[in-house]
């Protein structure tokens, strides 16, 4: 197998892997894929292990915990798959490497600070839009909601209002 | 109708776990072939120069659509149940507003939530750190989403499960073909049209083109287009998705009934299956009495279909009444039929211990609250008047009549 870390699959044909995924999750488990809601569960799991009464004060919070171990769910196991299909997909490509990705010209630190800001305000909004671009944009898409149609718009409209500003990231 | 088949229920939770890590390694992999572990790259998207994102995610999306809408026109897949199950309701606002604060986050960190656990499990230190916020934004804002300031506008626009072809008033039995057929048409012209804007916009740049088609891109063009073909064939053969697709009732549990007749008794309509003596003595609050028999004298098939259906008879529901069938909004069956209701709403519950978790209590609350209702009226008939004012006990639960 060729090693070009600059090689990546065509577009579509990845697309179409995607979508084939997608729809095996649809028919095997009736639910679509899914990223931030795992999320709240490793953040509740680490937050239950520090402050139980944090957990405890919020109903959202309570409710993630409600059911057994936070993280007995099933979209952590599916995010623990994600890392290991994303770790092999990126050592059989040559890709992976410890690195910061950014334009040549960017600070590290600068670079560390708008991921970790980008992440918060993701995390946020993804909360707010009940999923995120896997979950809302992508599987509800594919199932035609109306709300997800609406948000797949107004996330292309946010990413392209501000990419101006923050074009020097990637320079 | 044999799919989904919801690996995930609670009898085989174990298996069901291993099936999302199964699942979640096919994602994984191919968000990261399709380079979406690089910041760069998924960054692209919004300088115009490189439309991947777009590409990728917008035929994942016809693939998985047509998919379905095909599985369900061959009668294997129970689309109805499968899109209120995995789809969230809509709440317009939140998402909308999120939406755009999502893309401002996309663009900043240079991820996606997704696309950020890819790139962390390939060792960007860039990916990690956006994980970590992902997972500190989503604390913050579900520790605040119960204050009264921030539940206002989250739980704004609510239109339930709310789709494309509902919006666009067309019958549900055709709808999502046509709607599919209609999304395909535009995926593939809005990919010919990213293809022309990059070979513009790559003139001034060396390496040409970032993501071309291609052969094998014209290729999953053509495939769709046929896909679409056969979308439109079977939209238009009325034995296609229509009649396979209504033939099994969704089931809805009891607990979901009770909430639904108590708390939007306008979005249900109850049709009391059983013999009529059975249900005058007792029945679903709002309940219509329709023995099968009488069921063609409600002449389902020329309403609307704006309220949802729900059969309530003596046992499960396994096939729909052919009067039923013809009704073209939602229908579903209650699981477990009276017997499953008589258990859950005409039963106290038990009282959770000290400590329970809010959750429970709701639950308990709203059961309760719900036994002693309908119960309370079961014992009333015996003397004592001054209760019994409000509204004579038998004819209550005819009140939601005027539904039909």
């Amino acid at each position: 197998m060729e090693r070009n870390p600059d090689k990546f699959w065509n577009p579509y044909v990845a697309g179409v892997a995607l979508g084939l995924v997608l729809l095996a999750s649809f028919v095997v488990m009736g639910n679509g894929l899914g990223a931030s809601g795992a999320s709240l569960r490793f953040g509740v799991a680490a937050l239950g292990a520090v402050a139980p009464g944090a957990v405890e004060a919020s109903p959202a919070l309570a409710r993630a915990a409600a059911q057994g171990h936070p993280l007995d769910f099933w979209l952590v196991f599916e995010i623990a798959g994600v890392l290991l299909g994303g770790f092999v997909a990126a050592y059989t490509s040559g890709r992976l490497k410890l690195e910061t990705l950014k334009g040549p010209t960017f600070r590290t630190g600068a670079r560390i600070g708008m991921a970790l800001l980008g992440g918060l305000i993701m995390g946020a909004a993804a909360r707010a839009t009940r999923g995120c671009t896997s979950g809302q944009a992508l599987s509800g898409g594919a199932l035609l909601s109306v709300g997800s149609w609406a948000f797949m718009f107004s996330v292309f409209g946010g990413g392209y209002a501000l990419a101006y500003f923050t074009r020097r990231q990637w320079r | 109708m044999t799919f989904p088949l919801w690996s995930l229920s609670a009898d085989r939770h174990e298996l069901g776990l291993v099936v999302a890590v199964a699942i979640g390694f096919g994602f994984g992999f191919v968000l990261e072939r399709a380079g979406f572990g690089r910041a760069q790259k998924l960054a692209a998207q919004f300088y115009g120069y490189d439309m991947t994102v777009f590409k990728v995610m917008f035929s994942s999306i016809v693939t998985a659509m047509l998919g379905t809408v095909i599985l369900s026109g061959l009668g294997v897949l129970d689309y109805r149940a499968l899109i209120d199950h995995a789809a969230s309701e809509t709440f317009l606002w939140p998402m909308i507003a999120g939406g755009f604060a999502l893309g401002v986050g996309f663009i900043v960190s240079g991820y996606c939530p997704g696309t950020s656990y890819v790139a962390a499990a390939s060792g960007k230190l860039d990916g990690m750190v956006t994980v970590a916020g992902v997972v500190a934004g989503q604390l913050a804002y579900a520790g605040l989403e119960h204050q009264p300031w921030l539940a206002r506008l989250h739980t704004s626009g609510a239109m339930g499960h709310f789709y494309l072809w509902e919006l666009l008033h067309l019958p549900p039995k055709v709808g999502p073909a046509v709607v599919a057929i209609a999304v395909t048409a535009m995926a593939v012209g809005c990919f010919i049209g990213a293809e022309k804007l990059e070979a513009l916009l790559a003139k001034g740049h060396p390496p040409a083109p970032a993501s071309p088609a291609g052969r094998q891109g014209r290729l999953v063009f053509a495939g769709m287009g046929a896909l679409a073909l056969v979308g439109i064939a079977m939209a238009a053969l009325p034995t296609g998705t229509a009649a396979a697709g209504a033939r099994n009732p969704a089931g809805i549990d009891a607990a979901e009934l009770a909430r639904r007749v108590l708390d939007a008794p306008w979005s249900v309509r109850v049709l009391d299956l059983r013999a009529m003596a059975d249900c005058a003595a007792r029945r679903v609050p709002g309940a219509q009495c329709v023995p099968r028999e009488q069921l063609g004298t409600l002449r389902l098939g020329d309403e609307t279909g704006a309220v949802d259906l729900v059969l309530v008879s003596d046992g499960d529901v396994t096939e729909l009444p052919r009067d039923v069938a013809a009704y073209p909004g939602r229908v579903a069956a209650l699981a477990g039929g009276w017997k499953a209701w008589e258990a859950y709403a005409l039963t106290p519950p038990v009282a959770p211990a000290p400590g329970a978790l809010p959750a429970e209590l709701e639950t308990y609350r709203l059961r309760a609250g719900l036994a002693s209702a309908l119960t309370g009226m079961k014992a009333a008939p015996p003397p004592p008047a001054p209760t019994a004012a409000p509204g004579g006990p038998g004819k209550k639960g005819g009140g939601g009549g005027c539904g039909g």
